[in-house]
């Protein structure tokens, strides 16, 4: 149905149309990019899964399934979203609903070519920016750059005298996360080598964590938090104070990622300080959020939306307490290289930023199709799934990251190590199954909600009404 | 955008502008959200903040996790062909005499310490012996300098002060040139913020709904 918009006239696409284009696309990469973490998890569970073809090993198959969840599940939810709540918040509509349409459409086309490639074994072989330069091109001005006009154009065609903090995020994100791109990618279009190589891939893949994915997701809880639960947000100066520390202390220790080489020891030390100042922008989110809800804590159990929003406002603690700390020289020498650091990255992507997606997701998608949520019985099921899904997947790698320290450190042989994480290399594919599973009856969920959902009457809010399922 | 410098720890901009923005967070709906309420930063939030920028430099201070350098193994070379190791039948108890011994002559707690963080097998240890010992017979860097990479010695790339020589010291410094940047980057972050936030109203006053 969407098709039939992107040669119609702009005026003549309902509100809405690019968000549930996303909406679903994002849906179903989340569901595509947690089976193959489920598949490659069984791999490295038990070695004799599926072998004898190079395509389905393991160094083919990761980074096919790291690249789907971010380019895929979390970039999408987040184009998503901002197709929805930039106008929203702006009393408008979105700047350009076609251009909307066709950036979703060419960014299904654009992953899809790209991943293929990638599982092929055409890659860069650059943590986070596995793909070839040309795929990296396609993403940066067929996807990133559209998204970016669009967005900073509905802003600019606003009605109304302020910004919401929403709005300064998603803003500002798009914008950064396109030079992030640019520069980050430089390497591949330069050939760029060695240390300046290491520098750049480092620099790309924290600044895509740490002007992208976090400060979106936080976004996306500034909208979603107050509008769910009817209060204003908590403080309007917390909120700059949150925006600006992403921006000064967010953009700043890329070299962190690089404690034991040999880049310049004032450059690690920098980075050092300002990787443990990432805890500022942290509590000042946390706090933010959590005191919004003063008053409404009922729908922590009540409201699915809420549900997940704040269990990612939760995760955000942990996420912030590790990744402040394990940087430093004294922590980084123990856990760097291993399970520890897998099982962080999760918390961060699966864990906090996860959670604040799939609640904008559920409440977008309601309100753009008019339908209310066909099945509150499936999405607390989707919930608890993918909760204790990921909190087994959490704990297991966070351990076995420990053990193998202490093997590094310790000097204890390979295969030791190896026989010795075992048991949480089970509990790892046992988790990641769990979300698999918890996300393919999501999308069942959402997809019959489109087809039989409760029609939402206008001036109503799907929320506001009761469940029938 | 009047300014009001007289009393800064209360706001920077003056009644008139303060009124007009109220006026504004008041009427305005964004997609039917209210306003973001004009609550001031709590009190332990602030503390955190104070508490956060204290321990990210404290925590790290290039003193903590140091890496091991030569001159922490020069009495294990110094020991590995000494008699009374040579008697010793495997690698096992060699090296639990060397680590022993050289423990017990470390001169102060800080080698004591590195010794602790940093052990060593005997096989490493015969590997880089050769390397100590070319390394003791030259004059230009003491053996404190270097760093040691698994089985590897490497110059390491500190950048300390010049000597009076015009070589640069390359010894682990408890600070350095990152550290000076971040006082500057974090003050200049503060006094951004504390403008930023005293531009806003007072906290006192809510905004005015009609």
């Amino acid at each position: 149905m969407l098709f039939k918009y992107l040669s119609a006239k702009n005026e003549d696409i309902p509100p809405g149309s690019a968000a549930i284009f996303f909406g679903f696309s994002a849906i179903f990469w989340f569901v595509v990019g947690t089976g193959l973490g489920s598949f490659n998890a069984a791999k490295l569970a038990f070695p004799d899964f599926v072998t004898g073809t190079e395509l389905f090993a393991f160094g083919h198959m990761r980074q096919v399934h790291v690249l789907a969840v971010i380019v895929g599940w979390i970039s999408m939810a987040f184009a998503m979203t901002m197709m929805y709540m930039t106008p929203a918040l702006g009393n408008t509509r979105m700047w350009s609903e076609k251009l909307g349409l066709w950036t979703a459409l060419l960014w299904n086309v654009g992953l899809s070519s790209a991943l293929l490639s990638l599982w092929i074994g055409i890659t860069s072989g650059r943590e986070y920016s596995d793909f070839a330069w040309p795929f990296d091109l396609v993403i940066l001005l067929g996807v990133i750059a559209p998204l970016c006009v669009n967005v900073i154009m509905t802003i600019a065609h606003r009605r109304t005298q302020g910004i919401y903090i929403t709005n300064w995020f998603f803003g500002a994100c798009t914008f950064m996360v396109g030079i992030v791109l640019l520069v980050g990618n430089s390497p591949e279009y330069f050939h760029l080598t060695g240390l300046s190589e290491a520098y750049l891939t480092w620099w790309n893949a924290h600044n895509l964590l740490g002007l992208w994915i976090t400060p979106v997701a936080a976004a996306i809880a500034y909208y979603t938090i107050p509008k769910l639960t009817g209060n204003p947000l908590y403080s309007h100066r917390i909120g700059h104070m949150h925006f600006w520390s992403i921006v000064v202390f967010y953009s700043t220790p890329a070299s962190h990622h690089l404690m034991s080489s040999p880049l310049p020891e004032w450059l690690k030390s920098f980075a050092s300080v300002e990787g443990v100042l990432i805890l500022i922008p942290a509590v000042a989110f946390v706090a933010n959020i959590l005191l919004t809800m003063k008053g409404k804590w009922s729908m922590f159990v009540e409201n699915i939306e809420i549900k997940f929003s704040v269990t990612g406002v939760f995760l955000a603690i942990p996420l912030n307490m590790q990744g402040g700390f394990q940087q430093t020289r004294s922590i980084n020498w123990f856990i760097h290289g291993t399970g520890w650091i897998v099982a962080h990255a999760h918390l961060a992507l699966l864990g906090m930023s996860t959670f604040l997606e799939i609640a904008a997701v559920y409440f977008g998608l309601q309100q753009m199709l008019k339908r209310k949520l066909y099945s509150l019985a499936l999405a607390n099921f989707h919930y608890w799934f993918v909760l204790i899904g990921f909190c087994t997947y959490w704990i297991s790698m966070t351990i076995a990251g420990l053990i193998q320290g202490a093997g590094k450190i310790y000097e204890v042989p390979y295969i030791d190590v190896v026989i010795a994480e075992h048991p949480y290399m089970i509990a790892r594919w046992v988790g990641g199954t769990m979300v698999f599973t918890g996300n393919l009856v999501w999308l069942y969920n959402m997809w019959m909600t489109a087809r039989v959902g409760t029609l939402v009457p206008d001036g109503r809010y799907a929320h506001e009404l009761a469940y029938e399922r | 955008m009047a300014w009001k410098m007289d009393n800064p720890l209360y706001s920077l901009s003056d009644e008139q502008e303060q009124q007009q923005i109220l006026k504004m967070w008041g009427e305005e709906r964004m997609g039917g959200l209210i306003h973001p309420a004009n609550n001031r930063l709590p009190f332990p939030l602030t503390f955190l903040i104070a508490l956060i920028i204290l321990t990210a430099f404290m925590l790290t201070m290039p003193i903590w996790g140091q890496r091991p350098t030569a001159a922490i193994y020069q009495t294990h070379v110094e020991l590995m062909n000494s008699p009374e190791v040579q008697k010793l039948a495997t690698a096992e108890e060699k090296m639990k005499y060397i680590n022993t011994e050289a423990y017990n002559r470390a001169p102060d707690n800080a080698l004591k310490g590195q010794l602790e963080r940093h052990p060593i097998d005997w096989y490493d240890l015969q590997n880089l012996a050769p390397h100590i010992i070319e390394l003791q017979k030259q004059t230009k860097y003491p053996l404190d300098n270097f760093t040691v990479l698994g089985d590897k010695v490497v110059l390491a790339n500190f950048e300390g002060n010049f000597r009076a020589d015009g070589v640069r010291e390359r010894k682990q410094p408890w600070w350095d040139k990152g550290y000076t940047i971040d006082v500057f980057y974090v003050s200049y972050y503060c006094l951004w913020m504390f403008i930023m936030i005293k531009r806003l109203p007072h906290f006192s006053k809510k905004p005015v709904t009609t």
